[in-house]
Formats: structure tokens, C-alpha cells, sequence
């Protein structure tokens, strides 16, 4: 669509003719590198730089942080061979199951019940807002004070006496899983509303008055219509869950079946340091969030391609 | 017969609306409650003091006063409200003007393969932070970047450009072309026709990504914790709460962190309040395509 040397284009002046003043600085592409090389700079000192540097870390042996030889995939096989990891992956791959269904499903209702039109709809998504600009860690001390067997007041509102919730294998996942369901929900009901909000209510309408009854109208004419907002929130919210770290850290310092893969990687780099293990473990944590998100967007495919001047 | 009819489901119909309205105002109730509850029991335990109401299970318990915000303050609060400040308004500043950049040179400015670099823009915010922790704090301390404000706001714009130009491609998008064809003949640069033209009708949605950025900003705790761990010259507000101590070394001393949470929390509600249409309209135009 851009102006060729033989039309005729309306100036913002309104006057119709062509004008042949040549544009003064950069050309449009040379511009175009320009504006994007600040932001791949960044991305690439930041992000790519890190992981590069990790693999070639992983290739070596390490005691400590002091390099001992070549190791070439001895590390990678330390890794695969040792149950801690395994049981790394089943802790993070159980959270974030249980959390994203459960954030989606509350999340939904909390949407279509925003999608009808009501007084004090604004207060409403202001206080919707609340739990996503709560800092995480903050969050976390909250429900972690809150499940504690002292003061107990968890366990006191459930009239259950002495419960321990934060310290028992199984129970300690359904608090991080409780809040992180308490923070997010909240933000995917925003997301399933914008896409909720596309939906014309004639179409509705249309239904109604052909007999569809509410459940059939959610299933044939919803579901379908804003399946692009739902995959688009399943693929952040699943990357995330699968990279959580601050909630597992604060609430039970990955104790009782809560280390997920965030937190053994920081304890192979961080605290018991062995730079060759660690490494190799970051890579392969790497290589798991990035082959979910890759898959993700395969199945996106088209959904998530930004079209010109639509 | 017909004005009968007429009359009785005219009456059904009405039943229906007000069941629909009761059944409607419960479930929000249920949502506020949802939200706001746990910020009550924070206020609430912020201003407890004394032994007897803290160990108490009860919100109410009394007394009350201000005893925790005096101690949480005398602990140099204020310095890590000021370093999360600074940090968070830079990280927007930067990751906003170079994020409109990339943004717009994506959208308008002839870039080959712009499939391949969202592409790879999106790849980016896949990496688990995790992971890049270790080199970048490496990197940092040979740098002599640690416990300083650029050795945060660097990574975290780097971490936040990917929505950011996410959000802007879609509003820049949204530009009709036309108005920059006119612009254009009218003698503008490609750069003028941004500046002038384009950033000024994308405006909503740099305000939603400024938002955005700052929110996440602001939240971050992974790279906050381990490059500015302790040094109260950067040690940010996420950071100085899970690290209270209180008189006894073994306790969290919950008065303290509640104190500091709501000090924290009640800036953010406030912006969530008065922005909330902007911050949805950011979101659902950014996020989602219908």
C-alpha cells in the first residue's frame, strides 16, 4: 500500500497532489535496523549471552567452582541419572498442572460473571487487579504466615486445631498451589475477559431465541469464539508455572516435596555450588520451559501472527 | 387470550432477572472477598502490638497501634522503597522507549524476516530466569554491576522488552497507514512521521506497557536477591521483607512484614484503582487477538 510515483495521494493539508520532496535522514530500512538493534542488544547481552556461556559451563567437570577438566556430557548424565532431578521435574510438572486448571477454570467464572454489564463494574476489575500488582514474595510471606501451624489461622477459621500445612509432604504443594491460584486467577479472568468482550451479543441473542439453553450456548458458541485468548493465557501461564521459584522458596524453602526445578538449579549454583552439575541442570531446565513454550506456539500457529494494518 | 399470554411471560421473565440479579451480586461478593480479604488480615496484623495479639489466630484481636510501622521504617525501609522506586522507573523508561522502537521498526519499517525476529523476541521470554542468574552474576560482579541500580534495571528491561513490543507491534498495527502516507507527503522523515504521528495514537498502549513494566519491575525478586542481596544502596522492597528478622531469630516477626507489605501494597492499589480501564485495555489489546 505505499504510494508509488504514479498516485495521487490527499495530503493531511488536503491538498491533492503528489509531492516530490525527497525525505530528508535515514532510509526506512536503515531506520528499521537502527530502532531494533537497542532492543536485540539488550535481549542478547541479557538472555542470549547467559545460556551460551551455561552450555560451555556444563561441558566441563567442576569442584566447586574450580574446573577440574573436560567433561563433555558426564554432567548431563550425572543429571539424567540422579533421582533428585526427577523428583524436581514431578514437583514443578504437578504444580503446574494442578495450578493452571485450576486458575483457568476459577478464572473463567470469574470472567463471564465480569462480562455482564453492572454497576460498580470498575471497582470491581480495580479490586480484581489487587492480587496481580501484590509482589510475589510478598504473596507468599502473606499465605505462608497465614498456613502456619502458629499463629494457626488457617487453622483456626476451619476450626482443625493444630493441622500443619507447610510441613507435610503433599500438603505443603496445595499451599503454593493455593496461592498461586489466589494471585493468578484473578489475572487470567482479565485475560479471558478481553477475549469474551469480542464476542457480540447478538450472537448470544441469536442462540437464545433458537432454544440453546446457557451450558450449550458456554460450549458451541464461548469455548470456540475466544479459544484464541485461552491459548495465548495457557501458553504465559504454563511457561510461568513451570519457571516458579519465589512462591516454592518463601513458603517451604523447597522442602516436603516442593523443590521444583527453579529451586534445585539454585541450589547446584547458588549454595552447594558444583559449576559443571549446575550448569548442566540450568541447560536442561533451559531446554524443558523453552520445548513447552516451542510447543505451545506450534500449536498456536496462526493465532499469534500480528498482521499489518489489520 | 394474547394480552394474557403476553402478561404471564412478562412475569417469568422478571422472576428470572431478579434470581439472575441475587445469584449474580453473591458470585462478586465471592470475588471481592477473593481479592480484598487477605489485604484485610494484612492491615489488621499490621497494626497489632504486643505478644497477645500476634500469637493470637484472631484478626481482631487487639491491642492496636503503630508500634510495627515504627520498626519497620527504623529498619531502612525507606532506603529500599527509594532503590525500588528508582530501579522500577527506570526499568520502565528504558524498556518503554526501546521496546516503541523495536516495536515500531517491526511493524512499519521494511525489516526482512519480522516473522523470524518476533519469533525469536517471543523465544526470549521463554528462558527460564533461573537460568541465567549464575553467568549473568558472574558477568556482573567482574562488571562491578552488583548492588547498583543499573545491574537491575538492565536485566530487567531486557526481561520485560518482549511484552512490551508485543503490546506495541498490536497498537502500532492498529494505525491506519494512511495517516502516516499523509504525513509522508507532506514531507516527513520515516523518523518525524514516528515521533509526530505514530507514538502519539499508540499512546494507550505505551501507557499500558509503562504499567505493565513497572508492575513486573517492581515484583521481581530471583535477580533483585542475588545481585543486590544486602547493601541497602539497592537492596530492593521485595528483597528487604523476606529477609526481616525481628527480636527473636527464629520467628518471622509477622508484625514487621505485614507492615512493610501494606506500605508496599497500598501505592499499588492505589495505581491499580485509577488505571485499572488503562491497564485492561493494555492487557486485552496486547494479549489477546479476537
Amino acid at each position: 500500500m505505499g504510494a508509488g510515483p504514479g498516485r495521487v495521494v490527499v495530503s493531511a493539508t488536503g491538498s491533492a497532489q503528489a509531492r516530490r520532496t525527497k525525505p530528508q535522514g535515514l532510509s526506512r530500512r536503515a531506520l528499521g535496523r537502527v530502532f531494533l538493534s537497542p532492543s536485540v542488544l539488550v535481549m542478547a547481552v541479557i538472555a542470549l549471552f547467559p545460556v551460551l556461556y551455561a552450555v560451555v559451563l556444563s561441558l566441563f567437570a567442576y569442584d566447586g567452582r574450580a574446573q577440574t577438566g573436560f567433561a563433555g556430557l558426564a554432567n548431563y548424565a550425572d543429571v539424567l541419572t540422579a533421582p533428585r532431578f526427577w523428583a524436581s521435574i514431578t514437583a514443578t510438572l504437578l504444580f503446574t498442572v494442578t495450578s493452571v486448571t485450576f486458575e483457568f477454570a476459577i478464572g473463567m467464572g470469574f470472567a463471564l460473571l465480569m462480562n455482564q454489564t453492572f454497576v460498580g463494574r470498575g471497582v470491581t476489575r480495580a479490586t480484581i487487579l489487587i492480587p496481580w500488582v501484590i509482589p510475589t514474595v510478598i504473596a507468599a510471606q502473606m499465605w505462608s504466615i497465614l498456613f502456619n501451624v502458629s499463629p494457626g489461622f488457617v487453622n483456626n477459621w476451619l476450626g482443625i486445631g493444630d493441622f500443619n500445612w507447610l510441613g507435610q509432604p503433599g500438603w505443603a504443594m496445595f499451599t503454593i498451589v493455593f496461592a498461586d491460584v489466589w494471585k493468578t486467577a484473578p489475572f487470567v479472568a482479565l485475560l479471558l475477559l478481553a477475549g469474551l468482550q469480542t464476542i457480540p451479543a447478538d450472537v448470544y441473542e441469536g442462540a437464545r431465541i433458537d432454544g440453546a439453553g446457557a451450558w450449550a450456548r458456554f460450549r458451541y458458541i464461548t469455548l470456540p469464539l475466544i479459544r484464541p485468548a485461552i491459548l495465548v493465557a495457557l501458553l504465559f501461564r504454563t511457561v510461568d508455572a513451570l519457571r516458579v521459584f519465589d512462591l516454592p522458596q518463601v513458603m517451604t524453602f523447597g522442602q516436603f516435596g516442593t523443590e521444583t526445578l527453579a529451586i534445585l538449579v539454585r541450589q547446584y549454583v547458588v549454595q552447594t555450588v558444583d559449576l559443571g552439575y549446575g550448569s548442566a541442570l540450568s541447560t536442561m531446565t533451559f531446554v524443558v520451559v523453552l520445548g513447552v513454550g516451542v510447543a505451545f506456539v506450534q500449536a498456536l500457529g496462526r493465532d499469534l501472527v500480528i498482521t499489518k494494518g489489520r | 387470550m394474547m394480552a394474557t399470554m403476553r402478561k404471564q411471560r412478562q412475569g417469568v421473565v422478571e422472576r428470572r432477572t431478579a434470581t439472575q440479579r441475587w445469584l449474580k451480586a453473591g458470585l462478586l461478593s465471592i470475588i471481592v472477598v477473593w481479592c480484598l480479604f487477605p489485604f484485610v488480615w494484612l492491615i489488621m496484623t499490621s497494626l497489632k502490638s504486643g505478644a497477645r495479639a500476634m500469637m493470637s489466630p484472631s484478626m481482631f484481636q487487639g491491642p492496636f497501634g503503630l508500634g510495627n510501622y515504627r520498626e519497620v521504617l527504623a529498619q531502612g525501609f525507606a532506603y529500599n522503597l527509594r532503590n525500588s522506586l528508582i530501579v522500577a522507573s527506570m526499568t520502565t523508561v528504558i524498556c518503554v522507549a526501546v521496546g516503541a522502537l523495536a516495536a515500531y521498526a517491526l511493524i512499519r519499517l521494511d525489516l526482512k524476516r519480522q516473522g523470524a525476529i518476533l519469533g525469536g523476541i517471543l523465544a526470549v521470554s521463554l528462558f527460564p530466569p533461573i537460568s541465567l542468574v549464575p553467568p549473568l552474576y558472574t558477568l556482573w560482579r567482574s562488571l562491578g554491576l552488583l548492588n547498583t541500580y543499573p545491574g537491575l534495571y538492565i536485566p530487567y528491561t531486557a526481561f520485560t522488552l518482549p511484552l512490551t513490543i508485543f503490546i506495541l507491534t498490536t497498537f502500532f498495527a492498529s494505525i491506519p497507514e494512511e495517516i502516516e502516507e499523509a504525513a509522508r507527503v507532506d514531507g516527513a522523515t520515516p523518523f518525524q512521521s514516528f515521533r509526530k504521528v505514530a507514538l502519539p495514537l499508540a499512546a494507550p498502549g505505551i501507557f499500558a506497557a509503562a504499567i505493565i513494566t513497572f508492575v513486573s519491575a517492581w515484583n521481581e525478586f530471583l535477580l533483585a536477591s542475588t545481585f543486590a542481596p544486602r547493601s541497602l544502596a539497592a537492596q530492593t522492597v521485595p528483597v528487604a521483607i523476606a529477609a526481616f528478622t525481628g527480636t527473636d531469630p527464629y520467628e518471622r516477626p509477622i508484625g514487621s512484614i505485614t507492615a512493610a507489605c501494606v506500605i508496599v501494597i497500598i501505592p499499588m492499589i492505589v495505581v491499580a484503582l485509577v488505571f485499572q480501564r488503562r491497564i485492561v485495555a493494555g492487557l486485552t489489546q496486547g494479549g489477546v487477538k479476537g
